[in-house]
């Protein structure tokens, strides 16, 4: 071996070293994709949705669970919790189950003027199905959006 | 007049006893997951802010249920690891707690104050049922009741396995804090 090839092998290695630190460096850090950025996989009404995981959980937790879904409906209610983060609640108000949405921090403030009634388009990320008979069974989305019709 | 007063005061004890609540519930209770270890310099710490509970204030009794999936970490990474390699949420997407307040008679639920409790039950969480006990505590303040406690899991009751090589990064035992706002259920 030259003295060169081995200049040349050291050069390559540290770059080797160096991109893989930063790539995990990178991926380490990574922080969650903004709801509002991504494609909708689905997009359904309330009551589908809350049929779909009231007839069959199993296949609807294949199908939504961890997605990005579009969910439109009539507001039934806007709750604001103590720390002035806002769940859109979506659903028949006749019907004790709804769609629970609880917004993204980034996107809490689109929440504050909507009110009871109004219909209303959410994106967010399915989380799964709180089944409960006496409560009313609810499918819950996180880190929601707002995608006014 | 007195009739009239009279008539109208008890107008009102029948509707207050008409609204005398049993039930208290939210489905936005909070539930902080902490398995930091002493030594890690980082925070393995993951909060679920849509949980589901009910008490009864008759019987004591008190359910709780958590979707996995739920929790949010700060770092996306290290939540994908929660979901994917230890709870497994695909496979068991839910927690459910079901147990008593074991003093409930020490609780008055029509007067304001903070009441001490012992709360014991099953947790069921990733596939496994385990015996619970743990103090918590029970503030009644203006006709609403707030639950909460904290309590320490073992992860290998649980069958939660920790690779050796995080291993001192990830506490063997989880810190749960517990914190639900009730509202009397119509």
């Amino acid at each position: 071996m030259t003295r060169k090839t081995i200049q040349y092998s050291f050069i390559v290695v540290v770059l080797i070293i160096a991109g893989s630190v930063f790539f995990a460096f990178k991926e380490f850090n990574r922080t969650k994709k903004d709801v509002a950025e991504t494609e909708a996989a689905y997009t359904l009404s309330s009551n589908d949705i809350i049929s779909a995981f009231s007839s069959d959980e199993k296949a609807a937790n294949l199908k939504f669970l961890d997605k990005t879904i579009a969910i439109n409906g009539l507001i039934k209610s806007n709750d604001k919790d103590e720390q002035g983060m806002y769940t859109i609640v979506l659903g028949d108000s006749a019907s004790m189950s709804s769609v629970r949405c609880r917004m993204d921090s980034i996107h809490n403030q689109e929440a504050i003027n909507l009110k009871t009634g109004m219909p209303i388009t959410v994106k967010g990320i399915c989380t799964g199905f709180n089944a409960d008979e006496m409560l009313g069974s609810d499918v819950i989305l996180n880190r929601c959006t707002i995608k006014i019709n | 007049m007195k009739k009239i007063s009279i008539a109208l005061t008890f107008l009102i004890l029948c509707l207050q006893a008409a609204h005398a609540q049993d039930k208290f519930f939210t489905k936005s209770g909070k539930i902080n997951f902490n398995a930091t270890a002493p030594a890690s310099p980082e925070k393995i710490e993951g909060i679920n802010k849509s949980v589901t509970c009910v008490v009864d204030t008759k019987t004591g009794n008190m359910q709780f249920a958590v979707l996995m999936k739920g929790f949010e970490f700060e770092r996306a990474l290290m939540e994908e690891h929660f979901n994917e390699n230890y709870v497994e949420s695909n496979v068991y997407p839910k927690t459910e707690f079901k147990g008593a307040i074991s003093n409930n008679a020490t609780v008055n639920y029509t007067k304001d104050g903070v009441y001490p409790v012992k709360v014991k039950g099953k947790l069921s969480m990733h596939g496994e049922i385990r015996e619970v006990e743990t103090d918590g505590k029970i503030t009644v303040k203006a006709g609403k009741i707030n639950a909460s406690a904290v309590f320490s899991v073992a992860l290998t009751d649980y069958k939660i396995s920790i690779p050796a090589l995080v291993a001192d990064k990830i506490a063997k035992k989880a810190n749960i804090i517990v914190d639900c706002s009730l509202e009397p259920l119509k």
